[in-house]
Order: C-alpha cells, then sequence, then structure tokens
C-alpha cells in the first residue's frame, strides 16, 4: 500500500480537485484506491457526493480501526472509495499532541484502516501543523499542486526550507504546475525558473487552468468522468502515471 | 459485500422498481440496458438447476447465474461437455456442479432484458448497484431476477431496500428448479425424478404398479437422448430404469400372478439385453483416460488401438440400437407394457400378496434382505473365494433397491443415513466386481487376437497384459478393503437403525 498525499502549505491551488482526480485517474488504471479526506472542510467528500462520517470523531480515527472502516464509503466510480472527513478533523492536532508517538500515529491508522488498497490518497488541509508532520513522515510521495506564480514559488521553497529543517525527505515532494494558464508571460517565466531550480523536485506535467476543472463542483464528479476527452483529464492521467513512475 | 438476489414478482417488474420508495432513496434505471433472446443450458437431468444455478447464452456470452459469488461470466461458447468448453470462470464453477459424462443442452429460449439500476440518494449517489435480469419465454411465463449489491459503507441502504422489495412480495432466493418450471413448464417432468407417492396403507401391488410405470415412463424419456447420441448418460439412465422394474418384479414377490410376473420378467430383460453391449462399450471409453494413465508408457500406444477398436465397435452398435429404438416393434412393445400399468386393475392378474399393506410388506422385504447380507458377510473373510464376495454384492444391491423403492414411507431423516452407509460398502464392492467383469472381458479380446498376426495386434496384447495386470491389482485392493467394508457397514447405529425401522413383530417373534 503506497500512500500519497496532495499537500500544499498555501490554500487554493487546487489540492483538493488534485486529489480527486488523482485517485480517480489511479483507480482508472486498475488500481484499488482509497481517497481520505483530512480536511475538516470535507470538500473531496463533496465532489464525490459523500455525505460527511457521523460516527468517526475525535480521536478515534487514531484509536479504533473498526470505526476508520466502518466510515469508508464506496464512491460512484470502479475501484475508488471515500473516507469522507467531518468538523472534528479540525482538531486533529489536538488529538495528536496529547497522543504519545503522536507524528508515526497517522501512518499508523493508514496503514491498519487502509490495508486493502494499493493506493491511500490524502486531501490534506494547508498548514504546516502537526498533522502536516505526520503526513510528511507517513507518505511514500507527496504531490504538491504549484501555481506559476511568485507567491506559490515562495512557499514551494518554505516547504523544502522545512524538510531541509526537520530532516525529512526531500525527495517525497513531487510538485507540479497546477492552474497554468499559457498566456500569461508570468506562469511561463515562473515555469521555466523554478524547473531550473528544483529540477529533481517537480514533475514534467502541467494541470493547465481549466473550466471543466471548476465544473467538478457542478458535476460532483471527477473531470474525467463527465469531460474523458479534456486536456485536463489527460494531464490528471499523466501526472497519475509520472507519480507512480516515482515511488 | 456479497450481493443478494431478489425474485420480483409481477409481470411489469421494472416499473414495479422504479415506482420502490426507500425513504429519500429511489432505483434508477441506467442507460446501459440490454434486450435480446438466450437460450438456457442445462443437462437431461437438470444438474446445473439442481445446484441452485441457471445457464444463460447468448451473442455477448454464458453467464451462470446463482450460486455464492453472484453471477459469473465467459465469452460465447455453445456449451457442451464441460471438459470440452474453453477455460473460464463459468467453466470453472460447472466443473463442480456438472458430470464430466453429462452435456449441456439447450432447454429453451426466451427473451432476456438486462437492465441495471442504481439505489441513489438525496445526493444522487449510488448507494446500492443492482442489475435486473428479467427473462421472458412468451405466453406470460416469466421471470425477474434482481441483484443487488451495496458500495462499500452503504449495507444499512441495502437494507432497507431489501425491507422495500420484500414488501412488494420479492423473495431472496434464487430457485433454479422453479426458474425452469415457470419458463419451460414442459420441462418440469422430464426433469423430475420418479417421486411416487405412498402410505404404509397403500396396497403392496399399487406400490409396485406405480414404480413401474414411472420407469417405463423414463425409460422411454431417455430414448431420444440416446437416439441422438447427446452423452452416456441417456443409455444409462435407460438401463437403470429397466432394472429398477425388473428387481420390482423379482423383489415384490407374488404380487402379480406367477405367470404374469414371468411374462414381464422375460420382456423386460429382453428390452435391457438390446443395450448391454453398447453400455460395456460406454464403459470402456469412459474409464480410457483413466486406464491409459494407469499403465506404463511404453504398452500406451497398443491399448490406444484396443480403444479405437472399441470406438469403432461402439459407433456401429449405437446405429444399431438406433435403428432398433426407432422401429416398430420396439414402438409397440413400449406401448403395450405402458399400457397394461396404466390400467393395472384391468389388465395385471394380481398376485397372493397384492393386497398387502405397503408398510408392513417393505419391512419384512428390507429386514430379510438385511439379515442375508449380514449372514453372507459374516462367513467372508480375507481368504472366502471370490463367489461369495459376488453374492453379497448382489444382496447389497437388492437391498438398495428395496431401501430406495419404500424410502418415502419412512422418514427421511432415518433412512438415508443407512443408504449412505449401504452405498460406502457397495462402492468397494462395485470396484471389486467392475475389476473381474473387466478381466474377464479384456482376456477374451486377448484369445480373440491369438488367431492374428502383425505388429498391430502384439502391440494391442501388450496393451492388455498391461491392463490386466493393473486391474487383477484393483481387484485385490478393493478385495482386501471388503471386510474392513462390511465391518464400517456394520456398525452399532446402523444395525439399531435397520432393526428400529424394519425388525417387525412377528419377524422378531
Amino acid at each position: 500500500m503506497k500512500i500519497i498525499a496532495c499537500y500544499s502549505n498555501k490554500g487554493g491551488v487546487g489540492k483538493t480537485a488534485t486529489s480527486v482526480n488523482l485517485a480517480h485517474a489511479l483507480a482508472r488504471d486498475g488500481q484499488r484506491v482509497l481517497l481520505c479526506d483530512l480536511d475538516p472542510q470535507g470538500a473531496a467528500g463533496f465532489y464525490l457526493r459523500v455525505k460527511p462520517s457521523k460516527n468517526l470523531k475525535d480521536d478515534r480515527f487514531f484509536k479504533d480501526v473498526q470505526r476508520f472502516t466502518d466510515a469508508i464509503r464506496g464512491s460512484d466510480h470502479d475501484r475508488l472509495d471515500v473516507l469522507p472527513a467531518n468538523l472534528s478533523f479540525r482538531d486533529f492536532d489536538v488529538f495528536l499532541a496529547r497522543m504519545k508517538n503522536s507524528r508515526s500515529r497517522l501512518k499508523k491508522a493508514l496503514r491498519a484502516g487502509g490495508g486493502d488498497y494499493d493506493s491511500v490518497v490524502l486531501d490534506c488541509p494547508p498548514n504546516i501543523s502537526t498533522l502536516g508532520e505526520s503526513v510528511f513522515r507517513a507518505a511514500d510521495a507527496i504531490v504538491v499542486p504549484v501555481i506559476p506564480t511568485t507567491l506559490s514559488e515562495r512557499t514551494f521553497g518554505q516547504l523544502l526550507d522545512f524538510f531541509r529543517d526537520n530532516g525529512l525527505q526531500k525527495k517525497k515532494i513531487l510538485g507540479f504546475f497546477s492552474m497554468a494558464q499559457g498566456t500569461k508571460t508570468l506562469h511561463g517565466q515562473t515555469m521555466a525558473r523554478m524547473r531550473a531550480a528544483y529540477p529533481k523536485r517537480l514533475l514534467d506535467v502541467v494541470v493547465p487552468f481549466a473550466s471543466d476543472v471548476e465544473k467538478m463542483g457542478l458535476h460532483r464528479a471527477p473531470v474525467a468522468d463527465f469531460a474523458p476527452a479534456s486536456v485536463a483529464a489527460q494531464a490528471y492521467d499523466r501526472l497519475g502515471r509520472a507519480v507512480m513512475a516515482r515511488i | 459485500m456479497s450481493a443478494r438476489w431478489f425474485v420480483v414478482p409481477g409481470q411489469r417488474p421494472l416499473a414495479a422498481l422504479r415506482a420502490l420508495r426507500i425513504g429519500s432513496n429511489r432505483l434508477h434505471p441506467a442507460p446501459q440496458a440490454a434486450d435480446g433472446p438466450v437460450v438456457l443450458f442445462d443437462t437431461f437431468d437438470g444438474q446445473v438447476a439442481a445446484a441452485g444455478r441457471v445457464l444463460l447464452g447468448d451473442a455477448r456470452g454464458l453467464m451462470l447465474l446463482g450460486g455464492p459469488q453472484g453471477p459469473v461470466w465467459q465469452d460465447p461458447a455453445v456449451p457442451g461437455f464441460v471438459a470440452d468448453m474453453a477455460d473460464g470462470p463459468v467453466r470453472a464453477a460447472l466443473g463442480g456442479i456438472v458430470s464430466p459424462l453429462r452435456r449441456l443442452c439447450p432447454i429453451g429460449e426466451a427473451r432476456l432484458l438486462r437492465q441495471p439500476l442504481a439505489l441513489r440518494d438525496d445526493l444522487d449517489k449510488t448507494r446500492v448497484r443492482c442489475d435486473l435480469l428479467a427473462l421472458d419465454a412468451g405466453g406470460r411465463r416469466a421471470v425477474a431476477l434482481l441483484r443487488a449489491q451495496a458500495l462499500r459503507g452503504y449495507g444499512p441502504a441495502l437494507a432497507r431496500l431489501a425491507e422495500g422489495l420484500h414488501a412488494l412480495g420479492a423473495v431472496e432466493r434464487l430457485d433454479a428448479p422453479g426458474v425452469i418450471a415457470t419458463l419451460f413448464p414442459e420441462r418440469q417432468e422430464q426433469f423430475a425424478r420418479p417421486a411416487i407417492a405412498m402410505a404404509p396403507d397403500t396396497t403392496a401391488f399399487r406400490v409396485a404398479t406405480d414404480i413401474i410405470r414411472a420407469h417405463i415412463a423414463l425409460a422411454r424419456r431417455t430414448e431420444p437422448g440416446i437416439i441422438d447420441d447427446i452423452d452416456s448418460e441417456f443409455l444409462h439412465d435407460h438401463r437403470v430404469a429397466l432394472r429398477k422394474v425388473r428387481s420390482v418384479l423379482s423383489l415384490f414377490k407374488g404380487v402379480y400372478g406367477a405367470a404374469q410376473t414371468d411374462d414381464l420378467k422375460a420382456r423386460f430383460a429382453a428390452l435391457m439385453t438390446r443395450t448391454g453391449r453398447l453400455r460395456d462399450l460406454d464403459v470402456y471409453l469412459i474409464e480410457r483416460p483413466a486406464y491409459l494413465a494407469m499403465v506404463p508408457e511404453t504398452v500406451r500406444p497398443g491399448l490406444g488401438l484396443l480403444f479405437e477398436a472399441f470406438a469403432a465397435e461402439r459407433a456401429a452398435e449405437h446405429r444399431d440400437l438406433s435403428d432398433h429404438l426407432q422401429g416398430d416393434a420396439h414402438a409397440r412393445e413400449m406401448r403395450r407394457l405402458a399400457r397394461l400399468f396404466d390400467k393395472p386393475d384391468a389388465r395385471l392378474v394380481r398376485g397372493p400378496m397384492a393386497d398387502r399393506a405397503a408398510g408392513d410388506f417393505a419391512r419384512r422385504l428390507i429386514w430379510k434382505r438385511y439379515r442375508r447380507v449380514c449372514a453372507i458377510a459374516a462367513s467372508i473373510d480375507d481368504r472366502t473365494p471370490d463367489a461369495q464376495v459376488h453374492a453379497l454384492r448382489i444382496q447389497c444391491k437388492k437391498l438398495r433397491y428395496l431401501l430406495e423403492f419404500f424410502a418415502p414411507m419412512f422418514p427421511t431423516a432415518e433412512v438415508r443415513p443407512l443408504i449412505r452407509a449401504l452405498k460406502k460398502l457397495q462402492d468397494v464392492l462395485g470396484t471389486f466386481n467392475d475389476c473381474a467383469v473387466q478381466q474377464a472381458a479384456l482376456a477374451g479380446r486377448l484369445q480373440g487376437l491369438e488367431a492374428a498376426r502383425g505388429a498391430r495386434k502384439l502391440e494391442m496384447a501388450k496393451g492388455i497384459g498391461a491392463l490386466l495386470t493393473v486391474l487383477d491389482q484393483r481387484q485385490r485392493d478393493a478385495r482386501a478393503r471388503v471386510v474392513a467394508s462390511f465391518a464400517a457397514f456394520d456398525a452399532p447405529a446402523t444395525q439399531a437403525g435397520f432393526r428400529a425401522l424394519f425388525k417387525t413383530a412377528k419377524a422378531s417373534a
């Protein structure tokens, strides 16, 4: 079982869209995939029409394997299951702080509850907290959507610094350009500069800014479900293959 | 989570399902419906249906319904013998339920509507996936099956759907024989093993006559299959049916008048004589792979020649028998025999035991035969001549027939273990006998070869010789197990079972 985290310390970069579409791409490729929504807003669950979990409250996520597995829901898409979030997930940092070995707790919970799957894709909330650190330790790959703007470039640098300062494995970080707009000069320049600066940390995948991705909220389905031939759907397929090639 | 199956009642199942309300959940038909002709397959004796399965075939593939894992699929093919089918999940499943000797044949045509449905909630999220399979054989003969499988985590939604379906009158069991009976009522009779109603106060005459009538009809039903050479079991069943008739005539002593009994015995014996050689050849050819595996590789080509000769002889024998079965003389004789038993009171001469109550009659016959089996067995040890073992085999066979004939009058739970115990003993005795008979026949064949010359004959002789050695060893092995097998049959529980069911006050006096 591989753990793939979709993470960014910056909000609004298409993280949830990435996790849903990446999970769907892996499932379409034949893997059994669990999309685990760690974000208390529950947007990943929303995209897949799965209601918030009712019985996986407080620290049960980390302590009660049975409730963890009972909370898993089959999506409408073959081989793709979802562990929906609920609002109590906002206190994950508090629960983790109270527990011994807090940094390895997430990995333990995912290994125990997600044993049926080839891949577990995590949709993470956007901060570097105890939960964030747990994610960094648990994941085999940390997929980071980067909008090619100055601000995103800065936060990507901050993330790499954090990894370096905390002795985390930088090679887990797999960035890719998200919501890229070919018509914008700034986007083109930023991508070129970042590729030169982080040649190993950036995948050769660009998911363009596309209205199809925005329509996911309307259809409440992955892009490839309602627009399989779209540029965005094909880009997420490439992202899936590129990530799998690295782990 | 495993799928649940429902039989949905009514002539318009899709409309009924669409109208179903499960809280805020509804069943929505998916666009991928398919509708087309389909053929149902089974063996002549309905082995697929008896195993709770239904085998369908159409242009898109073979589908096997029922079973713990739900339907399985395989590429299109006309099923025949399971061993000859292409590998796949359907073949694998059939391998466990269909005898290798039976050919799967079309039993009827219907239209099949396949309509996927989804039970969706207020967010339009699928909670349960369903597949409606509606079979329609025309003339309001229709069966609708619904397979329902919850997506992970939605077990409660499936439970509520099941409640809703139950309220519609749906039942949760794939009753395969029921499906066949509804779609093709005419097949019902063909599948059915003769079930003869009897009570302890039914007269012996009535019971004997009912058994014989049913078995004459069964023998008749197997004839088209023999003529078309569908599989070897048609002839086998034909012979078993006639043998049962003959054992009623010989075991139910005094039920018919003496002259009547002798006449009937002779006529049924004549019917069977006609089919004996073909059955022997069938048995050899069925055993071909086993025989070839038993002998060293060096003599296999010779044995192969022998089987070629058997196959050629069988083809000729089958032609002869087919002609005979289709001839006027055979049809006339069968008609005459059937007629006798259709109006027994007017046409059959009653014997002194005719009016005996069947219950008492059965107990006396079975107890007597059981005592005889025990007496012969008691005299057998490892050095007793083979003739005694053959005698034991014959007595066991008679006892088995009696138990089976009269079983409907006794509690199933008590009779079945006795039959099962007897069957185990019979298996050993049967092996012993088959080896003896086959050795005698092969030895005859060997002598027949002596007159001939040539390398081919020599090779055949070597093959036969090797086979004789193996059969002799097999026979010795079986012989060595006879004493222990009887000891197992003679267990206190079985003894007590026979005594409790069949020992009469009169017999014990």
